[in-house]
């Protein structure tokens, strides 16, 4: 289940990148400015709010399926970040949060404020250059992968009752049946991905709403999809870092 | 005629590529301390210097080996001979002297005046000899006379030679050298009161049967030994006009060492910094590969930190006191300078295009990366600038300054977004292969000729008994990426293979491929 409602709050550079970006995969986008002259402004059609943070968020009480909605924290004052995102957790507690951080201390004080996702801006900045210097043909790839509208993609496949896989031990599956396509991991029951080749998931049975991520070309992902009797799929309720 | 032959013979020396580079080998064997096989040289005649003394102490006392006696005298003395000779022939070029005064005097339309160039020759080659190491030098080569029992003793020259190779000396001199006018105040005071003291205490003592002090020249050490404050006491004085005397050479030399001691603490604490700098530049010269990070804010500090951890050589360049002495801390070799200056980089004295890997530009201010990268493109054309960008308006105009890679963190912020919410779970699972701490990992083997020699197609890899997931190959000669490739594909060197898999069986896997042998 995707969700249908972006909010995104602040009005600045990381907004502009993320309206352009996730614009096409919401039914609704919408942002909060703490800056009440600029509510006038507009963003690609896109509505603009004000809110302050001793809010008592009635607005989105009232006109928002909070359970079915993505916030985005991205308000440049560390410390109002935080407070934003404490407040939003303690009034929508189904609210997926990802807010960004500046750095390490910054992200575990979100983390700790209740965001399901932090993205440290000078760790994964600099993550990036590392990798861009170090390892820059797997750099390459993987940013093509995840990134880029390359035919290479990677995806995330949920194993459904009726799929051939079910109740099958993941290493006694021959995968070279299935040419074009890697799988890289499995995440079960725990919640956790479990690399390929490690122990836990040498003895994994799979079993139904085990999700395999895979990487391959469209096509070959389709098709695979198709002979396992699998499809795509996304689930928040899975994902709660 | 000889005229003519011998300015013929100028120009051929002073146009030969092969002459020339001869003498810059030279140059460099023996006096460039950056050139990497110096230290060989310098390393051999220290031995010989030891060698040297070592037999002239054992001399003192025992018989020493004939052979041993030999090497000393003769074999020694010749190659600090030969050593003597090479560093007076690339202490300056005879040729060019004599060329530029043919040129001097064509140009002006006169007779090539070769008397004037000899004496140039004779006069520069007359000031390298008289320089205190040329000097030693020459005197180092006296024992090779040692019939003559007076000019043994110049073997303790060669001691001196150590002077030459240990770059402490230098230092030393190089920073007492700065306070030439107060030692030189200090001598003449020192001076004056020895010599006053000297004819005062002789005048005083040398008619006294009782006392110790009956010549000059024992006056004079008396006076030495007492205004340096070590005072022996095998000569006091006896009368009381003396001791009167006495207690004012103490007290001058009271004087004289505090002056001493304060001269050289202060000498050394205004060149401490400079003493420091010189030390760090040289460190730096003697780095093989490094990445030169120009300025060190939040970004540069976690970059930083992630190369350092995979082996890799530092160089921070700040124009911050602050930030250059909290990347010391950190464990970096950092410098003071400005990225922005050329200056900065011709002190550093490094070879961009051999030893940097690459330039970071990360200061979190598009203006001074900017800066930072024209000032290098200005003097290098090829080394690898990456940089922050922070405003995506100023893009092109890192472009415009030759920055070959730009890394702008808002762009990565909604990528990231995007990506996480179509696909969160397979999104932590590339970001945790790209994480440095997560026990699984991607990584790039490049393709040797050793293993195309035992492998020669994918399928002969194995990759799955190493619990390796092969996701593809980099394709060196048609700079393509083919994933999961078939088991018939050919590699090539240069190739590189893109395996994921847990560290510890990526690096079995990457020791198989080197070491496996082909069976026949």
């Amino acid at each position: 289940m995707t969700k249908k409602t972006a909010l995104i709050f602040g009005l600045n550079k990381y907004a502009y990148e993320i309206v352009g970006n996730v614009k096409d995969k919401y039914e609704h986008v919408k942002i909060f400015t703490l800056n009440e002259d600029e509510v006038e402004k507009h963003i690609d059609e896109i509505e603009i709010d004000s809110f302050d943070l001793s809010d008592d968020w009635i607005d989105i009480h009232k006109n928002v399926d909070v359970s079915n909605s993505m916030a985005f924290c991205v308000l440049e004052n560390t410390a109002e970040n935080i407070f934003l995102t404490i407040s939003l957790r303690a009034n929508f507690k189904d609210l997926t949060i990802i807010a960004i951080a500046s750095n390490k201390e910054s992200a575990n004080k979100l983390k700790m404020a209740g965001a399901n996702k932090v993205i440290p801006l000078v760790e994964t900045t600099s993550d990036i250059i590392a990798n861009m210097l170090e390892k820059p043909i797997s750099s390459k790839v993987l940013h093509s992968i995840l990134y880029k509208e390359s035919a290479l993609k990677i995806a995330q496949i949920k194993i459904s009752k009726e799929s051939h896989f079910k109740d099958e031990q993941l290493t006694s599956i021959d995968w070279t049946r299935y040419n074009g396509i890697i799988v890289l991991s499995v995440m079960h029951d725990d919640m956790k991905s479990e690399f390929i080749y490690s122990t836990k998931a040498k003895h994994h049975v799979i079993r139904e709403g085990d999700i395999l991520v895979v990487v391959g070309y469209e096509a070959d992902i389709t098709e695979f999809e198709k002979k396992i009797g699998s499809r795509r799929y996304v689930n928040w309720s899975h994902w709660s870092w | 005629m000889l005229k003519r032959w011998i300015l013929d013979f100028a120009y051929y020396l002073d146009t030969s590529k092969s002459y020339q580079r001869r003498k810059h080998f030279f140059y460099n064997l023996l006096e460039n301390d950056k050139y990497r096989y110096k230290k060989y040289v310098d390393v051999f005649m220290i031995i010989l210097i030891f060698i040297s003394v070592g037999v002239l102490i054992r001399e003192v006392k025992f018989h020493v080996n004939d052979y041993l006696m030999f090497f000393s005298n003769y074999i020694i003395s010749f190659i600090f001979f030969v050593e003597y000779i090479l560093r007076l022939w690339v202490s300056s070029s005879v040729s060019r002297i004599i060329v530029a005064r043919a040129e001097h005097d064509t140009f002006l339309h006169k007779d090539v005046n070769l008397y004037k160039a000899f004496e140039e020759v004779f006069r520069v080659k007359l000031s390298y000899m008289l320089t205190p190491k040329a000097i030693i030098d020459f005197f180092a080569i006296l024992p090779f006379f040692h019939e003559l029992r007076l000019l043994r003793i110049f073997i303790l020259f060669r001691v001196f030679k150590l002077f030459r190779y240990a770059k402490s000396f230098q230092t030393l001199a190089s920073v007492l050298a700065t306070k030439k006018f107060e030692f030189l105040t200090l001598g003449i005071f020192a001076s004056v009161v020895i010599f006053v003291s000297s004819v005062l205490i002789y005048v005083m003592e040398g008619n006294n049967p009782n006392s110790p002090i009956n010549t000059l020249f024992g006056a004079i050490y008396w006076s030495i030994v007492t205004i340096s404050t070590v005072g022996y006491g095998d000569i006091i004085p006896v009368s009381h006009e003396g001791r009167f005397v006495a207690i004012l050479v103490i007290t001058a030399g009271i004087a004289v060492l505090a002056f001493t001691t304060s001269l050289f603490v202060s000498a050394f604490t205004e060149k401490l910094d400079e003493i420091k700098e010189a030390k760090t530049i040289e460190d730096v010269t003697k780095l093989k590969k490094f990445y030169l990070i120009c300025g060190y804010e939040e970004v540069a500090k976690e970059v930083a930190r992630k190369l350092h951890s995979s082996k890799n050589d530092i160089i921070v360049l700040d124009d911050n006191l602050e930030r250059v002495i909290t990347a010391k801390k950190d464990g970096y070799i950092a410098l003071n300078y400005d990225p922005g200056k050329v200056e900065s980089y011709t002190k550093l004295n490094i070879d961009m295009d051999k030893q940097v890997k690459a330039i970071l530009c990360l200061r979190e201010d598009d203006i001074e990366n900017v800066y930072a990268a024209l000032t290098i493109r200005s003097f290098n054309k090829d080394v690898f600038i990456l940089s922050l960008l922070m405003n995506d308006l100023n893009r092109k105009k890192l472009d415009f300054a030759g920055i070959n890679n730009v890394v702008y963190p808002q762009e990565l912020v909604g990528l990231i977004t995007k990506e996480l919410v179509g696909k969160p779970v397979a999104f932590e699972v590339i970001h945790e292969l790209r994480s440095e701490n997560a026990d699984v990992q991607i990584d790039e083997l490049g393709i040797t000729q050793r293993i195309v020699d035992t492998f020669t197609t994918v399928g002969e890899l194995n990759n799955q008994d190493f619990r390796v997931v092969l996701l593809g190959v980099y394709k060196h000669s048609r700079d393509r990426f083919f994933f999961n490739p078939l088991d018939d594909m050919l590699l090539e060197v240069g190739d590189y293979l893109l395996v994921i898999g847990y560290q510890v069986f990526i690096k079995e896997f990457e020791k198989y491929l080197h070491t496996k042998v082909k069976n026949d």
